[in-house]
């Protein structure tokens, strides 16, 4: 895993909101990181720490100020006419699921892939409901967003990233806007795909899924990395004391 | 009575003729004018949005009659040849520039309503922003601009009256020559051109309501 070039080369990013009348605020210090082929990267840190820029930079949704993101290769910072190319290999999962309103579950998964990858209908209608089995939920491919629980909502959203053929994924607190009984099912799914070879960054409230699917987890405070390892050595015998006091905190 | 309503429905059906010509290709070019300003005053180009919304608040922030004075007596005044408008034309012009501001106005805030994470979601599959307009937020905006579209068209249908002022035959000045002959049956007159008004709007409210319910309210993420 190590000595092959990483999927995911973060160096030295840098993003500052400036909003008139308010002190700047440094979303993301110097920060550095690298995604391996496979591997899972679990980022954790107490709210407002950066995480989602951080996950919104790789994708291009969010632009930085200085830094370089190289995706498989491609600089993403300089490869501007490329974001959209770019963006097609790089799936997202969002805290809010963010399905298309209008559009069933199985439109929801081939209307990106006709129009982005111009696969004919019949191949991504076969593609979608292949996907749609997978995360468990095939028998609901005429059902709008409206009309399905949370937790249904975001296995849609997490098929659809997948028929793209990701390169990486990205999830943003996937389970943080469900109910209590649906966050373990999409946890699972998660881990599945984890143990599958997908390569997964994840923003994640959850030390469980943290713990038992990371391949490493980088801790985050006020924009900066402040601590990284393998979970073991960050859940068990952190060495900085803004760990402790977080991890103290939410377990 | 009925000879009066005999002898005067003739010309009040020319004058309603001549009102739904001129609200149906004010309507439609008004409409289109009005969704590409509207679009492109969602964008983020200073360039293009400053112009755009000088456009919009010089045309809403003055009276129509103005706009319909300019285009049918100034424009001409200044003698250049294509700036030389029949009162037609000249009709046409001014309530479809008229109509565009009203029409942006309701296609940008439909557009606007659409959530950002729509946006988002679309993007990160890799859609071009033109492909995201059309695919994910455009059909969304459309369900909660039908609504308010039916309205602003009711209100330029009833507001084509005042281009008679320029000498336009239409359906509130076929009723004013009809009461010039029948003196005495005012209401009669009155009366009757209203309920031809009623006869066209009518409808129209009905359609938008129709449209919105077919293509049902926008489903927002809970
Ligand atoms: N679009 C934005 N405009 C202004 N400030 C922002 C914006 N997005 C994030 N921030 C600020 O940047 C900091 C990091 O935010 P975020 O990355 O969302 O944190 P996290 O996901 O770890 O909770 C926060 O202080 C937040 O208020
Ligand atoms: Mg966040």
């Amino acid at each position: 895993m190590t000595n092959e070039t990483p999927i995911v080369v973060v160096k030295d990013i840098c993003k500052t909101f400036n909003i008139p009348g308010r002190p700047p605020v440094h979303a993301l210090r110097n920060v550095s990181n690298h995604v391996a082929k496979g591997e899972v990267l679990v980022v954790i840190g107490p709210s407002g720490s950066g995480k989602s820029t951080f996950l919104r930079a790789l994708n291009g949704l969010e632009t930085i100020d200085s830094g370089s993101i190289v995706i498989d290769g491609v600089e993403l910072t300089a490869a501007k006419a490329n974001l959209n190319l770019l963006r097609q290999g790089v799936g997202m999962v969002f805290q809010h699921f963010n399905l298309f309103q209008h559009k069933t579950a199985l439109e929801n998964l081939t209307m990106p892939q006709t129009v982005v990858l111009k696969r004919s209908q019949s191949e991504a209608d076969e593609i979608g409901r292949r996907l749609l089995d997978r995360v468990g939920i095939g028998d609901k491919d005429d059902s709008y967003p409206s009309e399905l629980s949370g937790g249904q909502q975001q296995r849609v959203a997490i098929a659809r990233s997948l028929a793209m053929n990701p390169k990486v994924m990205l999830f943003d607190e996937a389970t943080s806007a469900l109910d209590p009984e649906t966050v373990g099912g999409v946890l699972d799914l998660m881990k599945e795909l984890a143990t599958e070879g997908t390569t997964m960054v994840v923003v994640t409230h959850e030390m469980g899924f943290a713990r038992e699917a990371a391949d490493r987890v980088t801790f985050m405070d006020g924009g900066e990395i402040i601590e990284e390892g393998t979970p073991d050595t960050v859940f068990d015998d952190p060495r900085h004391e803004r760990t402790r006091s977080f991890l103290s905190q939410i377990i | 009575m009925f000879d009066v309503i005999s002898s005067t429905l003739p010309f009040l059906l020319d004058g309603l003729w001549m009102t739904f010509k001129i609200s149906l290709i004010t309507i439609f070019l008004g409409s289109l004018i009005g969704v590409v300003v509207g679009m492109l005053r969602t964008l983020d180009y200073a360039v293009i949005t400053y112009p755009l919304a000088a456009y919009i608040h010089a045309l809403r922030g003055t009276p129509f009659l103005i706009h319909l004075y300019l285009v049918y007596f100034m424009l001409p005044a200044t003698g250049i040849s294509w700036l030389q408008f029949e009162a037609f034309p000249a009709a046409v012009i001014a309530l479809s520039l008229y109509t565009s501001t009203y029409v942006a106005e309701i296609v940008r805030a439909a557009i606007e309503a659409v959530p950002s994470g729509q946006t988002e979601a679309a993007r990160s599959t890799g859609m071009t922003a033109l492909q995201c307009m059309w695919h994910v937020v455009l059909p969304q905006a459309v369900k909660m601009m039908i609504p308010p579209m039916g309205g602003v068209y009711v209100i330029i249908i009833k507001g084509t009256s005042i281009v008679s002022v320029i000498g336009i035959a239409e359906l509130v000045r076929a009723g004013e020559h009809a009461t010039q002959r029948h003196p005495k049956e005012l209401m009669v007159i009155y009366g009757m051109t209203a309920l031809l008004y009623f006869a066209y709007c009518y409808p129209v409210l009905r359609i938008a309501r129709w449209a919105e319910t077919k293509f049902g309210s926008v489903r927002l993420p809970s």
